[in-house]
């Protein structure tokens, strides 16, 4: 299950599990966005690899007309994933409060 | 035939004696007496001095000689001398002076130190004209027999005949209905040495049952806690009727005592097979399997005689593998020395798999055989049911195959499995990316039901759904079920998935991705698997080409090192 959509302040906030299967939805909900996007993944439960290719081509995406993707709220266990992915490199992280 | 004429027919006083003998044919139901009645009903109404029944015996196509005062059994073929002769012919023969017929054999004479002067030879023809045999009357009292006694003594052979039919039909139902007792009795025996529960061993699940044929078969079984381990033994003796029953009970009792006397194994077998090998006849043997595993080092070490395949299947590889008979099956021969003991290694699912070749050999009607392959797929399938579980599907798989033949052997299981230590989950998902929710639920539920940490989970989730997934894109041309098996180990869990029906793909071969390259040049693919070998503690990929099979295997515990030996 998963839920994608923005925040009143302008995030976007996704929560749930980005999985293989709900990667399409969250592709199409993404490809709308511009500019400097906040990504709010304190309640993003769990992602694969799949959810990590939707994040990194939107990010390929935004960087080209100078936006980017700022994920912020990013549990232990996704710091973990983005840190073995080398995704750490690409995406700026904000770490949830623990 | 030189005979004197007369032509006085049969007098009431020369059928009296028929009367009173007719009446005594009715009396014997078994054939020694009936011999003798008519024996001496033929010497009686005949004025003979002695007097011969050969009983026909269709299957030798021999006449036998039964019955003739003093005079042993003699077996002659249907064809020859005088009794041949009238067989073939059903006619009788009278001969007046026997030693100037060349028909006639004086070895009977010579043996019994007899001089058969004249002879009357008689088919015995029942009422259904079926050859019951052939009657001779020997040396008429007073002269040579005539066209009377021809009369008298076809009146009389006609009567025996039927007697004799009648006599001997009773004398085979009751010899098949004390066959068929005897056999029943030895099964008794058979049956009554065969465990009546299965012993409890901790940390397996054995299991062995036994389903005699109809009429014959030496199957035995045993599973019993010794002192020297936990004995298994699956015997099969050759042979039909109620021998081989018998066989095997003794083999059985004899592993017993030898063990109960401390007997090492090769020391029972060797002990076993020599008694054997004096007691049984020399075409006759038993092929068996004699194993005794140390349940606490988790060890077997079998001899097998002749007993062959042993199916081991290997939990680890998921492989069913064949072990070869050690040696020669018992009481073929005396032993003096043995080649070593195979041991085996059991470990957690590991199964032992005895079967009779009442299994194996079983055919059904297109006279086909239900092999080892069949054994094998059916073992490799279900290695996570329970041992019983097991042996009742492969015994309905058998009787599935047949088709309605019969049985023609005894069929034994024997099964000896190693537990898991842990408890195992097992489902199969539709191969497309929406199982991926069904998938989660089921791994969330295991993980609740077996209190595994916490802390797992999204490694575990994300390890398998990188492994369907790729299993989803890259297995287009299947459309069957991915299985899916979640076990309980120490500290962690261990993951199984097998893939139907594909191309051998190695994904745990796939290359490490660059994460270090920057962002216009990093790519989604293969990240996954890049990531999983870095989540796990291991992970293994094995694929069968029999079944076109692929299976993973990973595992993943809070105390492990990553499959790419990285601390996590």
């Amino acid at each position: 299950m998963l839920t994608i959509d923005f925040a009143p302040d302008g995030a976007v906030v996704i929560a749930g599990r980005l999985d293989a299967a709900q990667s399409p939805a969250a592709q199409s909900f993404l490809d709308k966005v511009s500019g400097a996007v906040k990504l709010d993944c304190s309640r993003l439960e769990y992602i694969s690899s799949a959810g990590l290719g939707v994040l990194l081509k939107t990010q390929k995406r935004l960087m080209a007309s100078a936006g980017k993707l700022r994920l912020v709220g990013v549990s232990r266990h996704l710091q973990d994933i983005f840190q073995y992915s080398g995704f750490d490199q690409i995406f700026e992280i904000e770490p949830a409060a623990e | 035939m030189n005979v004197r004429d007369s032509s006085r027919g049969l007098s009431a006083q020369d059928l009296e004696p028929i009367l009173a003998v007719t009446r005594n044919l009715a009396a014997p139901f078994e054939l020694t007496t009936m011999l003798a009645t008519v024996v001496s009903a033929a010497t009686q109404v005949l004025h003979a001095d002695r007097a011969t029944v050969w009983l026909y015996d269709a299957a030798a196509d021999q006449l036998v000689l039964r019955v003739a005062t003093g005079i042993e059994p003699v077996r002659v073929p249907a064809d020859a001398g005088l009794v041949g002769s009238c067989a073939r012919n059903r006619q009788i023969i009278n001969v007046p002076d026997c030693y100037a017929d060349p028909r006639f054999n004086p070895d009977l004479d010579r043996r019994t130190n007899y001089r058969t002067r004249c002879m009357l030879t008689l088919p015995l023809v029942d009422h259904r004209d079926i050859l019951v045999g052939v009657l001779q009357v020997l040396n008429k009292t007073d002269g040579v027999f005539d066209r009377d006694d021809e009369a008298l003594a076809s009146a009389l052979a006609a009567q025996c005949a039927v007697a004799l039919q009648r006599v001997r039909m009773t004398e085979a139902l009751i010899e098949g209905e004390k066959m068929r007792q005897q056999l029943e009795m030895a099964r008794v025996v058979q049956m009554s040495t065969l465990p009546s529960a299965m012993p409890a061993v901790p940390g397996y699940d054995v299991f062995g049952t036994f389903k005699p044929a109809d009429l014959t078969g030496g199957d035995t079984f045993d599973l019993a806690v010794l002192e020297q381990g936990l004995l298994v033994v699956l015997g099969d003796a050759t042979g039909h009727g109620i021998a081989p029953a018998l066989h095997v009970t003794q083999m059985h009792a004899m592993l017993r005592m030898a063990f109960r006397l401390g007997a090492d194994l090769e020391t029972a077998f060797i002990q076993v097979n020599n008694q054997l090998a004096d007691n049984l006849p020399d075409d006759r043997f038993i092929t068996a399997f004699i194993g005794l595993l140390d349940t606490a080092a988790h060890r077997m070490r079998f001899h097998s005689g002749g007993q062959a395949p042993i199916l081991y299947f290997d939990a680890a590889s998921g492989a069913c593998l064949r072990h070869n008979p050690t040696s020669f099956p018992l009481a073929a021969m005396p032993l003096s020395k043995m080649r070593p003991a195979v041991t085996l290694e059991m470990r957690q699912g590991d199964i032992l798999v005895l079967l009779s070749d009442g299994i194996y050999e079983y055919h059904n009607a297109d006279q086909e055989q239900f092999g080892e392959q069949r054994v094998t797929e059916i073992v490799r399938t279900n290695h996570g049911k329970s041992a019983a579980e097991l042996s009742a599907i492969l015994l309905k798989a058998v009787q599935e195959f047949a088709k309605g033949a019969p049985q023609e052997d005894d069929i034994t299981v024997v099964l000896v499995k190693r537990k898991l230590a842990a408890e195992t989950a097992h489902r199969a998902f539709r191969r497309k990316v929406e199982s991926l929710q069904e998938i989660f639920d089921f791994t969330a539920s295991f993980n609740t039901a077996h209190q595994v940490e916490p802390q797992l989970s999204h490694a575990v989730d994300f390890t398998i759904e990188e492994l369907f997934t790729n299993m989803v894109r890259y297995s287009k041309m299947s459309d069957a079920a991915v299985d899916l098996t979640l076990t309980r180990i120490a500290d962690g869990v261990e993951v199984t998935l097998t893939d139907h029906d594909v191309e051998p793909f190695d994904v745990t071969k796939s290359p490490d991705v660059d994460v270090n390259l920057p962002i216009g040049q990093r790519e989604p693919g293969g990240l996954g698997l890049h990531l999983i070998r870095r989540m796990v503690d291991s992970i293994d990929y094995e694929y069968s080409k029999e079944d076109r099979q692929s299976r993973m295997t990973f595992r993943k515990t809070l105390t492990g090192k990553s499959a790419d030996g990285e601390v996590h």
